[in-house]
């Protein structure tokens, strides 16, 4: 798979820097609480390394084809590869740590 | 590559173990995606329609018109459990009972209710829970006012089976405002209407008085003539006397008497007319009537005048009238006819039966058939047109003030109406002026009644049967004395009610009290009779009153054993009428 070529490429370019792309339905509770979480958890783990996109499907809904968004809210880590999705609204922060794929500081 | 196709890499076990990676890559990512739909993590959708267009559809969005319409309508709504605990309650009813939103949540609903609403509430519960239930109810709000409501709740059947009550709560404070407001308007309306009533009865009280006054002047017209009749009579029977032609001189003393009964019925009538008394219709015999009143109606209008009554023949003519309605009638008739003729001249009085086809009936707005006319015809000024047309007005008088009322004619008018006949004039100045009454003829005869007037010795009294007089008026009181000793009875007298109750409280014997009912020293005649009564329960009374009969005593206050005579009265009839209370028993 190219992906997977490109992947490794950028894990030892950027391989400290998150890139998150949040999708969202407009205000809707859920779309709220993953953005209140995501935020929560990235100020915790990944301070001064992340970004954070939001995308609001309520206001361009054909955004959704592009990393294939099903349900909302989705979380997709765009960097570091490969590419990972976390469906729902982050509440449980050790599941979205894992998702991530975190590596903790001072922990490895 | 797709998913089921694997007949490329069919061969080559690294490609399908990539493949078989791929896969659970992407079932787990199904599994996660299905995990958080399954949790709720999710509340909104992105669906991809036959077109490719994407929509979202979020599950918050879905209901949120409802939620929004609830949430905001100006009606309490909630939710209650089954034992009645408020699960939900919206702004509005939060607001209605001065409550912090959510602070309602789970307290009973009863907890909120009157002490005079709660035991009835649980019944309503409990109908509400079977389909549906609505009553008005008082909530207690937060500030402990009382808020009336309109609650409607219906079932709502839970998840687990259990029901649950959805319902509205309507605030009535204002609309109980506005029915507070509506029965006090209502009420006002009705004090004002009660006030105009009473206004209006003063007025029209007022209105009959003033007539009254009017008639006043008038009726010392009246009173003149007839006094003239009484006193015409005397002389003439005067003068008789002295000459010694004692022969017919009944005819003066009739004459006299008749004008003096008149006079009496004028009284009455006069009195009658200010307690606005509807008189009685009688049979009455229009000819006999007028027979009656042609030397009252001759001495009336002067020997300048001549009078000529004629009948068409000599059938009764029988109409049902007040009789002294009918006299005052024919009277001011005569009395107009006479004011009209100030250099003499003739009045003929002709009467008689007339059938009224319908043509001439339509004419004098009748209906057609058998009438008694009576005609008053003089030879007098007339009456040009522009006063013939107000000939029946109220008040409307040509005579002098003080002459005459202006009531004449309209009173004739009005009693001929009531008597369900009809008034008409023809007026011709220089010429005269022609009164004529039309009423239904009465079918049937005079009744035989004591119309004639009882004759025969007096009875005179049994033994020493006493009476007490009780009257301020002296001359009342002594001739009433006076003609009771003529009888042979003991008469005790007494000018106030004081003197007279001194009597009755002796040992003397009285067997009738005789009292006017005005008397003056503070003791009126009707509360000394009941003194008397108290003192002797036995004791017959007699009251004597100017008045009309019902104006001062109402038949309420005539016990057994009371009665009343008005003035003025005969002594014949006053001696008949104690006989006949003596003799009672």
């Amino acid at each position: 798979m190219t992906q997977d070529t490109e992947t490794d490429a950028a894990r030892k370019d950027e391989s400290d820097h998150y890139h998150l792309r949040l999708y969202v339905a407009g205000q809707t509770s859920k779309s709220l609480a993953a953005l209140a979480n995501l935020k929560r958890v990235c100020e915790e783990h990944l301070v001064g390394r992340y970004e954070i996109e939001v995308i609001d499907l309520i206001k361009n809904p054909r955004l959704a084809a592009s990393d294939q968004i099903l349900a909302i809210p989705t979380l997709v880590r765009k960097l570091p590869a490969p590419l990972k999705r976390i469906i729902g609204d982050l509440s449980n922060t050790d599941k979205v740590l894992v998702g991530l794929d975190v590596r903790q500081k001072g922990a490895g | 590559m797709p998913a089921g196709d694997i007949g490329p890499i069919a061969d080559d076990p690294a490609a399908l173990a990539a493949h078989i990676r791929d896969l659970e890559a992407r079932l787990q990512e199904s599994e996660e995606t299905l995990d958080a739909i399954r949790r709720g993590e999710i509340d909104a959708l992105v669906v991809a329609d036959a077109t490719r267009d994407h929509a979202v559809y979020t599950l918050e969005g879905a209901d949120r018109p409802y939620r929004v319409l609830i949430e905001q309508i100006q009606e309490g709504a909630l939710t209650l459990d089954e034992d009645g605990a408020v699960l939900y309650s919206n702004q509005r009813l939060s607001a209605m009972l001065r409550a912090d939103p959510g602070s309602l949540v789970g307290r009973p609903l009863s907890s909120l209710l009157t002490a005079d609403d709660r035991p009835g509430f649980r019944s309503f519960l409990a109908a509400a829970s079977r389909g549906g239930a609505r009553r008005e109810f008082t909530l207690i709000a937060a500030d402990r006012a009382w808020i009336p409501v309109y609650l409607s709740l219906s079932p709502l059947p839970g998840e687990d089976g259990s029901t649950l009550l959805c319902g509205v709560v309507t605030d009535l404070t204002e609309h109980k405002l506005h029915i507070r407001e509506l029965a006090e308007a209502n009420a006002r309306l009705k004090e004002q209407m009660l006030e105009r009533g009473k206004i209006e009865d003063a007025l029209r009280q007022s209105q009959k008085m003033e007539a009254v006054g009017q008639l006043t002047g008038g009726l010392a017209h009246d009173f003149n003539n007839l006094l003239t009749g009484i006193t015409a009579g005397l002389e003439l029977l005067q003068t008789r006397i002295a000459q010694g032609r004692l022969q017919g001189i009944d005819r003066y003393i009739g004459i006299a008497q008749d004008a003096a009964r008149r006079a009496a019925s004028l009284t009455h009538r006069l009195l009658a007319f200010s307690r606005q008394q509807t008189l009685a219709p009688k049979v009455t015999d229009i000819a006999d009537l007028t027979a009656g009143m042609q030397d009252l109606v001759q001495r009336t209008v002067g020997p300048e005048i001549t009078l000529r009554v004629a009948a068409a023949d000599n059938d009764p003519l029988l109409v049902l009238v007040d009789p002294g309605q009918m006299e005052n009638a024919l009277l001011n008739l005569c009395i107009n006819a006479r004011d009209a003729m100030p250099e003499g001249g003739e009045i003929r009085i002709e009467m008689g039966r007339r059938v009224i086809e319908s043509e001439q009936a339509r004419a004098l707005s009748l209906a057609a058939g058998a009438y008694v006319e009576i005609r008053v015809a003089d030879t007098g000024t007339g009456m040009p047109a522009e006063v013939l047309s107000r000939a029946f007005d109220p008040f409307f008088t040509t005579k002098p003030i003080g002459v005459g009322t202006g009531l004449g004619l309209s009173m004739i008018y009005g009693f001929v109406q009531q008597s369900g006949g009809q008034v008409s004039i023809d007026s011709t100045v220089g010429q005269g002026t022609c009164v004529s009454l039309y009423l239904p003829v009465h079918r049937g005869s005079l009744p035989r009644n004591a119309v004639v007037p009882e004759q025969g010795a007096v009875p005179r009294a049994g033994g020493a049967e006493s009476v007490l007089v009780v009257d301020d008026e002296t001359t009342v009181r002594m001739l009433v004395a006076e003609v009771l000793k003529d009888l042979g009875y003991k008469a005790l007298e007494a000018a106030e009610g004081a003197t007279a109750l001194a009597l009755l409280r002796s040992d003397l014997r009285i067997d009738l009290l005789v009292t006017d009912v005005g008397l003056p020293g503070g003791l009126n005649g009707r509360a000394l009779a009941e003194e008397a009564r108290a003192l002797r329960p036995q004791l017959k009374i007699l009251f004597i009153t100017g008045y009309a009969e019902d104006s001062v005593l109402s038949a309420s206050d005539l016990q057994p054993g009371m009665h009343i005579q008005t003035k003025p009265f005969g002594m014949e009839t006053l001696a008949r009428r104690i006989r006949q209370l003596i003799d009672e028993n």
